[in-house]
């Protein structure tokens, strides 16, 4: 039996370093209208932000978005149809996806968290409750990830919560926010980000 | 300690609505900038002395002059992206005051001679984009944005994408990367066109400018660092948050008086004063007067104000780790040095925290960080090595001492 | 839109005080000093700079922080500096992060000898490093496509081959993925790089991340030798460089000609080297014994040959294939009419204008150049897909769209690839283009009613509207294709071209013009020196069959593959069938009485024209394989040998004595053509060319009917693709690209005939022979027209378009 040698395990592993084309493919250019159903309604909402904006194009991040809400993540299939409806290649597309950490290439779980984890959440305890996330969820279910800071050190250490803000969250309140997400209920309505007033002890007169 | 202007009263139920925000007097100074010329308005805001309050501390009426007076179209682009990491305050404003950035949009883009408008919003504030959106909803019914159609615009996750350039090209729906200056966006911006961009705090001071005139407004802070500043306090501080200030206070006025100071019992190791851009200060620095100048003169900078206070129950090396793979994370890859030193960096520090560092990596990587600052397109480098240097110049001993205590761990 | 002019100005640079034009890019100003600056990322050719690879940092007074000199223009009076310690350091900076993750495998890499990455890390690095944490090591090489091989961890992400691919060639199927020290150029999903461009990212590529598959690891830089010529695939004439080992084309590069080819090579022309060294090349002659094609010697061939010939005097017929040259072409003519006392010596595709009229159509004063498509204000295409026509012109109309806001207009019946990039794009019914040109002098107030002129085109008023608005700019360019002049109306087709071009500019002005986008690689320089004649080959053909003519001399062409009309019969009526050839194609296997091995192009020596004017000249870069001989000096002998001695012992003597009968090339010399060629026009000898010219504007007829078709029939035309071509079907690197027959549907007329894509169909185009195609529904293909890929270009008419037997759905 021979043994696996990690090869990268130096440095950063990327995935799509270590892939070559596929020969047997075509070239993938603007997918043709006449060869690439589109769902109606993914259709007009893309249609809908390219009216946004003088150049079309502009409507990439918000067509990514609406392919990511539709089919959980940005499915080669969804990209293309965008590209079909953007008139643009799929390179063009999955170019930009690739650069932006929200929009996933690869297939992930239902329930995103990120869990802040820069400087000012890690020095309250973030490292921790990114852990005690990762011990809690399993990765079918939950999309958990460490995140740059979310913008919300005044709420260190926090996460958020298919896109809702909630913090400070304590190692102890992980269960409940499964819990929650699994059965469908608000997670930790007291520590909602919106609710909470500002710091600043000048600003109520 | 003068009135708070932006954050008065900002917790006021309903304020979010168009119905409270103008009741209060919102809106009403559209009317009256809109009646002036754009010129009068360019001037206003120049005596105001306004510094932008993304990070660059540019004039921000000087900016709006830039832009030519052709009849093509021209956009102003509000900045929204706040990532940099200890940074909360266009979050907290944005989620409370959103009709006075769509007030603040209004009146400059009179004063840019802008006909279309876009507020850029990082993706990851999805509950505030929808405020934005709601906002602007009521605003458009209400009339106010006949003549200026303004788009909020979400991005996908990008700390890049703060930089003007970078924002551009993103919000043209191209990767983020940032661009060649010149030209500058005053003049070739967003698709080609003139385009003035600005942070949201900025925006949202301008229609107090015009209610209180320029002059008036110059009368508050310091000299060269007018008005007030929201400023953003975390990290080991007892009371993180967001706290306006007049620029010129003593910083630890802000740190101790405000934010509470460290825990009880523990010491700031070191702070940074602007964002985990800026280059760290010591205990010994708290007195500097939180203004642009002072700042700049005790070598670091206000940046887009957000004061990160780290307490000594920390080591400098974890937190230039974090802080390097930050940057190297977000690195848009563009530049060689930036792409290549972060990586560089961040490779050394995490053997230095595996044990296997030597006292030569620090002279190493100080050499790598003078050899990214200034070569880079845009400032996304120096904005790690600027912070990872001032942590190699003010606490060698304590890497060596940590270097050390690694090197028995691992041995 | 007027060129740029720059003024000289004088700045300093490392205390040298040196002039160059105003606003150069810094790093060519530089040059003008004999200062190196060292880049990467920067390449003009690609456009803007991108300013990322810092290389190129240089301090310049007054400015606090280095600039990068990629992107700085020269003023008046810059001061700047390389050589301080402040740039020094930065490009010690620059070469030592660069190097952190570059794999420093130089001893196995293609690119080793050659690499600016090799040149600038000496000439420019510190020569040491100090990273001493482990690289990164990925799996490599592996395919980006069929042609190109990527190795990543080589990879310095300059840029290079994504905006290649974004910004000169816009097939944007290249880009980076993922973002900092994670980029990496790829495809999307895993899917190839397949362009007609693509190859160019090997040469662009300045260390070894892209190499050419055909090419690996076949030579070092120091085993080869760069060969310059022009590339005879196609009417772009590209120069080129090839690289020779051993008497062998290895690899084709570009040479960069700013007024042809813009430094830029189709993949056709890059790769199709392969089929110069194919065993199945002919490289001894043939004679045809028993049925049989048997190799003999030289002396028996041209003896049978002239034999032959001498007996079919007054009976024989050339026809004449777009890769001759023109010293070829002339030699031929000279040999059928003066020799022979026949009159046929055609190189035309079909039924051509009169002379007359190609006097006008050709003339000086109505010619557009290669650069003017770049700077003009609007640029028409008619009739002609000039990524399978011309492929290099497509880059250059792409060019000034995106760079200078040319506006585009195409006319075409099939979809073009340009379609996207044209302001005013207007399709007109297979083989409608005189119908269409009355409709679009209609438009422009020519006379004639617009409405009916566009029914009659199978186009819409708008449509034609649209394109006749493009006539405002000041500067337009036309650029049509040689088919829309072919057939039986190519006199009243010609006509009203010459109405169009009436009403869109001067006559004489510069930037404006006529450029013909020609079916043959030389179509023009052929025409030039007299290989016309008053039948079409088609009519050829026919008295051949009839018995009129007995023997037919193939020069560089199979009609059986080239050209349509009945060949068939022609071919086997003859009694003496010669043919010049690489390669045994179907109709020279079959009926070739004798066949003369033909040079490759890089074999042969000789000029060709461009459609420009442009004369450009055949160098040859290797030997000739086998007992190849030059085509010039067989058909010097046969002309010797049948009692006209001309004298012609090299290949510049072909040249002066073509001259010599050819007013407008009066006295061109290889010297005078150099590496650059010149452009005929330009020249004192272009006085010789006939004055008195009809430039109309001419009174139309009503264009024909076309036929409609009826029940399960299309209008139908035939196109070639950039991938026909024997050349294409020899070179085993090609293959998987080859031109195999696709017919092109729209989805309703696929849906009414229960087609769909990928599905086998057989397309019977009326009176011929049925094909069966694979069907390939799009979107942009007009209902009721169908369109084939092709050897045989321009079959217009209608055809019945079924599900094939035995359908495979692929």
């Amino acid at each position: 039996m021979s043994i696996e040698v990690r090869r990268y395990e130096h440095g950063s592993r990327v995935p799509g370093w270590d892939e070559a084309a596929d020969l047997s493919k075509d070239p993938a250019q603007v997918p043709d209208p006449a060869t690439t159903p589109v769902p109606e309604d993914l259709r007009a909402e893309i249609e809908a932000h390219m009216a946004n904006y003088p150049d079309h194009r502009s409507a990439a991040i918000p067509a990514l978005a609406a392919v990511q809400r539709r089919y959980g993540w940005c499915t080669p299939e969804g990209i293309e149809q965008a590209a079909c409806v953007m008139r643009l290649t799929p390179a063009y597309l999955v170019a930009v996806a690739t650069f932006y950490d929200m929009l996933e290439t690869r297939p992930v779980a239902r329930h995103t968290i990120y869990v802040c984890t820069n400087i000012s959440c890690s020095l309250r305890g973030a490292d921790e409750l990114l852990a005690a996330f990762k011990d809690a969820g399993d990765e079918q279910e939950f999309n958990i990830r460490g995140f740059e800071c979310l913008g919300a050190c005044d709420i260190a250490p926090m996460a958020s919560v298919n896109g809702v803000y909630v913090g400070p969250v304590t190692r102890d309140e992980v269960p409940e926010v499964i819990a929650a997400l699994r059965q469908g209920r608000e997670v930790l309505p007291d520590k909602h980000l919106v609710k909470r007033p500002v710091a600043d002890p000048n600003a109520q007169t | 300690m003068t009135d708070p202007i932006l954050f008065k009263d900002i917790d006021e139920p309903g304020l979010r609505t168009l119905e409270v925000y103008r009741r209060r007097g919102g809106y009403d100074m559209v009317s009256k900038a809109l009646a002036m010329t754009r010129d009068e308005l360019v001037h206003d805001l120049e005596i105001s002395g306004l510094r932008g309050r993304g990070g660059a501390g540019f004039s921000m009426g000087k900016k709006a002059s830039f832009l030519p007076k052709t009849t093509m179209d021209k956009y102003l682009v509000c900045n929204a992206d706040e990532s940099e990491p200890g940074t909360f305050k266009d979050r907290e404003l944005m989620t409370k005051l959103p009709h006075m950035l769509i007030e603040g949009i209004i009146i400059a883009a009179h004063a840019a001679g802008a006909n279309r408008a876009f507020i850029y919003i990082r993706g990851e504030y999805q509950e505030v984009a929808d405020i934005l959106d709601a906002a602007l909803v009521e605003a458009r019914d209400a009339g106010y944005l006949d003549n200026l159609p303004l788009v909020v615009h979400r991005g996908a996750g990008a700390y890049i994408c703060g930089e003007e350039t970078g924002l551009l090209d993103s919000l043209e729906g191209k990767r983020g990367n940032p661009r060649l200056k010149p030209p500058f966006p005053a003049n070739q911006g967003l698709y080609q066109g003139p385009t003035l961009i600005n942070n949201v705090e900025t925006l949202m001071t301008v229609p107090h400018i015009v209610r209180m005139g320029g002059e008036s407004y110059a009368k508050i802070g310091a000299a060269n660092s007018t008005g007030t500043k929201v400023v953003s306090v975390s990290g080991n501080v007892q009371r993180p948050g967001n706290y306006e200030i007049e620029l010129g206070i003593a910083s630890r006025e802000l740190i101790y008086g405000l934010a509470g100071g460290p825990p009880e019992g523990r010491e700031i190791l070191f702070w940074f004063p602007g964002g985990s851009s800026s280059p760290v200060l010591t205990k010994d620095e708290l007195d500097v007067p939180y203004d642009f100048d002072s700042m700049a003169k005790a070598g670091s900078m206000i940046g887009s104000g957000a004061i990160i206070i780290v307490d000594d129950s920390n080591s400098v090396v974890d937190v230039a780790l974090k802080l390097a793979s930050f940057y190297r994370h977000e690195s848009c890859g563009k530049c060689t040095p930036c792409r290549e030193g972060t990586n560089w960096t961040v490779k050394v520090l995490e053997r230095i925290q595996s044990g296997l560092g030597t006292p030569m990596d620090l002279d190493i990587m100080a050499s790598v960080q003078d050899r990214i600052i200034g070569n880079c397109l845009c400032v996304l480098g120096d904005s790690m090595a600027m912070p990872i240097g001032s942590m190699i110049e003010k606490f060698r001993p304590q890497f060596e001492e940590y270097m050390e205590s690694r090197r028995e761990v691992a041995a | 839109m007027p060129r740029p002019f720059h003024r000289d100005i004088t700045f300093s640079i490392d205390g040298r005080e040196v002039t160059a034009p105003e606003n150069t890019i810094l790093v060519d100003a530089a040059k003008y000093g004999d200062v190196e600056i060292p880049v990467f990322c920067y390449e003009p050719k690609l456009g803007q700079p991108v300013g990322a690879c810092r290389m190129c940092l240089v301090e310049i007074e007054g400015i606090p922080k280095l600039q990068t000199a990629c992107s700085t223009p020269v003023k008046d009076g810059m001061v700047v500096h390389t050589l301080t310690d402040r740039v020094k350091e930065a490009q010690n900076a620059v070469v030592e992060f660069l190097l952190i993750n570059h794999p420093l495998d130089c001893p196995v890499c293609d690119k080793g000898g050659e690499c600016p990455l090799q040149d600038i890390s000496f000439g420019w690095g510190a020569g040491v490093s100090r990273f001493i944490e482990p690289k990164r090591h990925f799996e490599k090489p592996l395919s980006l496509s069929p042609l190109v091989a990527i190795d990543r961890e080589r990879c310095i992400l300059c840029y290079r081959c994504v905006r290649f691919s974004q910004e000169v060639a816009e097939d944007y199927q290249l880009v980076f993925e993922e973002r900092g020290a994670h980029t990496y150029v790829s495809t999307f999903n895993g899917h190839p790089y397949v362009a007609p461009f693509s190859g160019n990212i090997i040469e662009l590529c300045p260390v070894g991340a892209l190499t050419s598959k055909p090419y690996r690891f076949r030579a070092r830089p120091w085993d080869i030798e760069q060969a310059g010529s022009v590339c005879t695939l196609c009417p772009s004439q590209c120069n080129v460089s090839f690289t020779v080992r051993d008497d062998r084309v290895l690899r084709v590069l570009a040479r960069d000609h700013k007024e042809v080819d813009d430094g830029w090579l189709c993949d056709k022309g890059r790769f199709a080297y392969q089929a110069i060294h194919a065993d199945e090349r002919i490289t001894r002659p043939m004679i045809r014994d028993g049925g049989e094609l048997r190799e003999v010697s030289w002396d028996r061939a041209l003896d049978e040959a002239a034999a032959a010939l001498g007996r079919a005097r007054g009976k024989v017929a050339a026809v004449v294939g777009g890769q001759t040259s023109n010293e070829e072409g002339h030699l031929l003519s000279h040999l059928v009419r003066d020799v022979l006392g026949s009159s046929d010596v055609e190189s035309r595709v079909a039924g051509a204008p009169s002379a007359e009229l190609r006097v006008a159509l050709d003339h000086p004063d109505l010619q557009a150049t290669v650069p003017d498509i770049e700077f003009a204000h609007a640029v028409l295409v008619i009739d002609a897909e000039p990524v399978d026509d011309m492929p290099i012109i497509d880059l250059r109309i792409r060019k000034g769209v995106r760079r200078n806001h040319v506006k585009l207009g195409v006319a075409t019946s099939r979809p073009s690839s340009l379609d996207p990039n044209a302001s005013a794009v207007a399709r007109f019914a297979p083989g409608a283009g005189e119908a269409f040109l009355a409709a679009l002098n209609a438009a422009l107030g020519g006379g004639g009613v617009l409405s009916e002129l566009a029914e009659a085109a199978g186009t819409t008023e708008q449509a034609v509207r649209d394109v006749a608005a493009l006539f405002d700019a000041t500067d337009l360019v036309i650029l049509y294709g040689e088919r829309l002049l072919s057939g039986p109306r190519a006199d009243q087709t010609a006509r009203a071209l010459l109405n169009v071009a009436g009403k869109s500019f001067e006559r004489g002005r510069d930037g404006a013009g006529l450029m013909e986008i020609p079916a043959g690689t030389n179509s023009r320089g052929l025409r030039e020196v007299g290989c016309v004649s008053d039948r079409s080959p088609a009519e050829i053909a026919e008295a051949a069959a009839g018995g009129d003519l007995t023997a037919l001399y193939l020069l560089h062409t199979d009609p059986l593959v080239d050209l349509a009309g009945e060949w068939e019969p022609a071919l086997d009526r003859a009694t003496t069938v010669i043919a010049h050839s690489m390669f045994l194609t179907p109709g020279i296997a079959e009926h070739a009485t004798i066949v003369f091995p033909a040079e490759s192009w890089a074999e042969r020596e000789g000029t060709v024209t461009h459609p420009d004017g442009r004369l450009q000249r055949l160098r040859a870069g290797i030997g000739r394989p086998g007992d190849v001989r030059a085509c010039w000096q067989t058909l010097a002998e046969l002309s010797k040998r049948l009692g006209a001695d001309i004298s012609i012992l090299t290949g510049s003597m072909a040249t002066a004595q073509m001259a010599e009968h050819v007013p407008i090339y009066a006295g061109i010399t290889h010297d005078e053509l150099g590496g650059q060629g010149v452009r005929w026009q330009e020249r004192d000898a272009a006085s010789a060319y006939p004055g008195d010219v009809d430039f109309g504007p001419f009174g139309l007829e009503a264009p024909p009917v076309r036929p409609r078709p009826s029940g399960s029939e299309l209008q139908f035309a035939t196109f070639r693709s950039i991938w026909g071509g024997p050349e294409v079907a020899a070179s085993p690197a090609l293959q998987f690209l080859r031109s195999r027959p696709r017919v092109l549907l729209s989805p309703a007329d696929a849906q009414r005939l229960e087609l769909f894509d990928g599905l086998a169909a057989t397309v019977a185009p009326d009176g011929r022979e049925a094909v069966e195609a694979t069907v390939h529904v799009r979107d942009a293909v007009p209902e009721g027209s169908a369109f084939l890929e092709s050897d045989v270009a321009g079959v217009v008419g209608t055809a019945g378009i079924r599900k094939a037997e035995a359908a495979v759905v692929v």
